[in-house]
């Protein structure tokens, strides 16, 4: 059996994504984002990740910069490092002290009814 | 039926023939030995086997290395007929990642027929199996039409890979692997490490301003585009037990 995961895709430092990137699997990204970013599972967005775009996964961890919206149907997390400048939308979140957030908020189910 | 294809380097080096009868005498043991077929420089490879599918072969075995798979790849894939392995001296990464040892022993592996299906890559029309790498790569790659990569580093490769120790090839994708070498540290202190990023797809383009090299199972093919797909599970294999897929 292979020994990683086939069906992750990592974009890291030193690499630039633009466009309307979709994936099916978990994404975890270190490098450069512009367009929109969208998953159905996990995406973990990284202290190097520099980010231009609209983002939708299932759960997420942010601890890079994300300049777009944020939509998360399940578990947000925004780490100390994190900087978003963005609408952010989630059905759960956890805020670590030092993260910072320039938009609205919205936890009223929105995230989901999105996807419906 | 078996048909098996002796690639030329082995019958031009004495220091096979003594492997080569231990195979043979091995494959009449087992109740599998057929008809050989000798390749040589200007007999065409996929005329050859062609003719003996006709003939009702339904596996073809090759005795040599990668390079001897990549000769016949085309035309076993297109008539749907088994590929089997006897690997024999280098340059044999293949029948490594399918489980089949050198020699002699790959025999009683073609007996067990263990068969997978696996996917094929394709570059510009022609097929590959295990990958291909672009060891300077300094491109556009767009991915399915829907996003575009680049290399925000000098120093770069990429690495397209169907099957591999890490890559599964019954997926219906291929891996496209970037190696970017990123400054980390201060000043002085600042050394650059690779970094890599790991796209799972099913097709790709690459484009490019001046012509670049591309290393296709091995061979290079040099141009300014090139595009890659994948076949899945397109071809038939006979496998060991201890391939890494």
């Amino acid at each position: 059996m292979p020994s990683t995961n086939t069906q992750e895709t990592i974009i890291a430092q030193g690499v630039k994504v633009e466009g309307d990137f979709r994936s099916d699997g978990d994404v975890v990204i270190d490098g450069e984002v512009s367009g929109t970013v969208e998953t159905e599972k996990f995406l973990r967005i990284g202290e190097t990740a520099r980010i231009k775009a609209d983002v939708k996964a299932k759960s997420a961890v942010i601890a890079g910069e994300v300049q777009g919206n944020v939509t998360v149907h399940e578990m947000l997390e925004l780490l100390a490092t994190s900087r978003v400048k963005g609408d952010v939308a989630t059905a759960r979140i956890s805020v670590a002290a030092g993260a910072q957030v320039n938009g609205r908020l919205s936890m009223d189910g929105s995230a989901n009814s999105e996807e419906e | 039926m078996y048909c098996y294809l002796y690639d030329e380097y082995i019958q031009q080096n004495k220091r096979y023939e003594r492997e080569l009868l231990k195979i043979e005498n091995r494959l009449t043991d087992l109740g599998i030995a057929g008809k050989i077929s000798r390749l040589a420089l200007f007999r065409n490879a996929e005329e050859m086997i062609r003719d003996e599918i006709q003939r009702g072969v339904q596996t073809v075995v090759v005795l040599g290395n990668d390079e001897t798979v990549r000769k016949v790849i085309d035309v076993v894939a297109d008539c749907e007929v088994v590929l089997g392995i006897i690997p024999i001296g280098p340059g044999n990464e293949l029948a490594r990642m399918m489980g089949i040892p050198e020699g002699v022993a790959a025999c009683d592996i073609l007996s067990a027929r263990r068969i997978e299906t696996i996917d094929v890559g394709t570059v510009n029309g022609r097929r590959f199996v295990t990958g291909l790498s672009v060891p300077d790569f300094h491109a556009e790659l767009t991915c399915e039409d829907q996003f575009r990569i680049t290399s925000t580093s000098r120093r770069a490769a990429l690495e397209i890979r169907n099957l591999a120790d890490v890559a599964d090839p019954c997926d219906g994708k291929f891996e496209a692997v970037i190696r970017a070498a990123v400054k980390t540290g201060w000043g002085i202190f600042g050394r650059k490490v690779f970094k890599e990023s790991v796209f799972p797809m099913k097709s790709l383009a690459i484009r490019s301003d001046d012509p670049i090299s591309l290393f296709v199972d091995g061979e290079e093919m040099t141009s300014t585009r090139f595009d890659i797909g994948i076949e899945p599970m397109f071809l038939r294999v006979i496998t060991g037990k201890a391939r890494v897929f």
